[in-house]
């Protein structure tokens, strides 16, 4: 029987749509456990939405507001966490993975003394035992992790189940908190600044990944493929963190989120904050020469070999074709 | 002032990843490492600071012999001294327990600021940082882009989505975990790994950081059952071929795709 404890995450001033995929996946725990799904909602002025939660799939809601908690502050979140799991009687706590969750979560794992498992894109509870699922080496591998404690934190991916649509019945009952002193504090949100390739427009998207080797091979391969599709050059973090090219340039969770009709992708292996970037547009062209790369599981046509001969033999045909 | 850097090695990113025989994790016989790509923008952001003469900066890691590569890399990068936490009881450990053993070092030393990566490139759990801090009962952040100190604070803009950033301030002691591109990492030049070899170099066991029995396979809470390549779903059609093949393959979908 599990007590599953959802840790909401507010967002402009609604729960953010992760809330409603985690609480999917804490129903369902707690139906094949016989348990029951508890929330915890934080903020200042949040009430109507601990409110419409508690029906919405989080069941019973905690509510802590206080100033600390009005923006997102590591130190804080993991006090209010620790103190709904006491509340509560929770043993799984489960938490968005967005930049707040993956700041908080470990936090207040180690304050419970509870075991972590970061980032699943599944948990499924069977035979009285759960097992949760993710990636790692940058999406590489799977990895089956079980947990033998009696408190387990466990963040969800963002994106990976399929939002909670049904109801639930619950009541809100606040939560004191004694927040204390905090070594943290919020200063502000800086929005991105404008940018100066807006990769939005373009029709044709042709993308490096670390696989092009040199800032060089991206002036002599890439952007001459963009050129000959009347598309543009985007690129994958690595290339940016590098020096390469500007920050504008990079697509994925911390760049642009692009959907052109066609995305070239080339020596980039696929890494879910990449993906995330990329992966609706209309059709996916992947060369890579791994042929496990992740990248060919979103691609819709795929080439396995050395990117820096294709593309150039790409490049001129293309320019042949067009007389 | 004094700087913590943590530091894991990690499989090459270019290293073939084989499942190893009990199928827990890779092979790791016979691959490159190298010190993890987050954790080398940790100790680029410690050495600026010793170079404004601000800081000593030491660096630890926990792991086998092999992980001395990673720290002597380190040292030549210009690091002081370095601490190797290097001991079979150590095996194993989850998050939480790596976060002790480096809580044990930092209780030892009582460094002003702890650096650290975001993540590490093979688990990718971004745990240990966090849990650091709080066993530590200091301030951290994590995905840090930014990184600037005046009198006892430190200001960092954390990577939150799509290029926006959030601004926090950390008292110090704090923990910052930071994000990849923050700064141009150096390379080691000749003369700080000849350097580097007069360095201090501390090897220690569990049992010197007083944490028999609560780290390794034993104390884990969570554990590995099991890795695997993915479940392929739909996969991508896969062009063969020669080259001039491929390509006219390619061309003819574009064509297809009314994009020629
Ligand atoms: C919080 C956070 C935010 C992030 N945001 C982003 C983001 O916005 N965008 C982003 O892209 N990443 C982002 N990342 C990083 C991401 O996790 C990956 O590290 C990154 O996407 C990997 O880039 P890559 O595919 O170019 O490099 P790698 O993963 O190193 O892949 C290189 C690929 O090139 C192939 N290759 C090498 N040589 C050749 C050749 N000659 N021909 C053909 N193929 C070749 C290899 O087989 C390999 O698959 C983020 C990470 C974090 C933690």
């Amino acid at each position: 029987m599990s007590t599953v404890l959802i840790v909401t995450e507010i967002q402009n001033g609604s729960l953010r749509e992760a809330c409603y995929e985690v609480a999917s996946l804490a129903q369902q725990i707690a139906a094949a456990t016989g348990g029951s799904v508890k929330s915890l909602v934080m903020g200042q002025g949040v009430a109507a939405l601990a409110d419409e939660f508690s029906k919405k799939g989080g069941g019973d809601v905690f509510l802590a507001e206080g100033d600390a908690l009005a923006n997102h502050n590591a130190e804080a979140e993991s006090k209010a966490i620790v103190a709904a799991v006491e509340a509560s009687g929770a043993d799984l706590v489960l938490i968005p993975s967005t930049p707040s969750g993956w700041d908080t979560a470990p936090r207040a794992a180690a304050a419970l003394d509870a075991g972590f498992v970061s980032e699943c894109f599944d948990i499924t509870a069977e035979g009285g035992s759960i097992t949760y699922k993710r990636r790692v080496f940058n999406g590489k591998l799977e990895a089956t992790i079980s947990a033998s404690c009696d408190k387990v934190v466990a963040s969800v991916q963002t994106g990976a189940t399929t939002p909670f649509e049904g109801s639930s019945e619950g009541s809100v009952r606040k939560l004191d908190v004694s927040i204390g002193d905090l070594g943290t504090k919020f200063v502000e949100v800086k929005q991105a600044e404008s940018k100066g390739v807006d990769l939005s427009k373009a029709d044709v998207i042709v993308s490096g990944g670390r696989g092009v080797g040199t800032p060089e091979k991206f002036l002599e391969v890439i952007q001459p493929l963009a050129d000959a599709l009347g598309g543009a050059m985007g690129a994958s973090r690595p290339v940016v963190d590098a020096g390469w090219l500007p920050h504008e340039y990079q697509v994925g969770s911390s760049g642009q989120v692009v959907q052109p009709k066609l995305y070239i992708a080339c020596g980039i292996s696929g890494a879910i904050q990449h993906l995330v970037g990329m992966k609706t547009s209309n059709y996916i062209i992947a060369i890579n020469k791994d042929p496990d790369a992740p990248i060919f599981e979103v691609a819709n046509l795929g080439v396995v070999a050395d990117l820096l001969e294709i593309v150039p033999a790409l490049t001129e045909a293309l320019t042949a074709a067009k007389g | 002032m004094k700087i913590m850097v943590c530091l894991k090695q990690v499989p090459h990113q270019d290293a073939r990843l084989d499942i190893n025989a009990d199928g827990t994790w890779i092979q790791e016989d016979n691959i490159k490492f190298e010190i993890n790509s987050y954790d080398t923008y940790a100790l680029e952001e410690a050495l600026r600071t010793k170079d404004a003469g601000e800081a000593d900066v030491f660096v630890v890691s926990i792991g086998p012999d092999r992980v001395g590569q990673a720290l002597r890399t380190a040292l030549g990068m210009g690091a002081d001294r370095a601490i190797h936490v290097n001991d079979d009881e150590a095996n194993g450990s989850d998050s939480l327990g790596l976060a002790k053993i480096l809580a044990a070092v930092a209780k030892q030393e009582n460094p002003d600021l702890i650096f650290m990566g975001l993540m590490s490139d093979d688990d990718n759990s971004a745990a240990v940082a966090p849990m650091l801090a709080q066993l530590l009962d200091i301030p951290h952040t994590t995905a840090a882009v930014k990184v600037e100190r005046s009198n006892g604070t430190v200001t960092c803009d954390r990577e939150i989505e799509g290029g926006a950033h959030e601004v926090v301030e950390l008292t110090a002691p704090c923990l910052i975990a930071v994000q990849t591109g923050l700064n141009q990492v150096r390379y080691a030049s000749l003369k700080g790994i000849m350097a580097a070899k007069k360095k201090p170099f501390d090897v220690k066991s569990v049992a010197d950081l007083g944490l028999s029995g609560q780290v390794g396979t034993g104390a884990a809470k969570v554990k590995i059952d099991r890795i695997a390549p993915p479940l392929k779903g739909d996969t991508a059609e896969i062009l063969s071929g020669s080259t001039a093949e491929v390509v006219a393959g390619l061309v003819s979908k574009i064509k297809e795709l009314g994009l020629l």
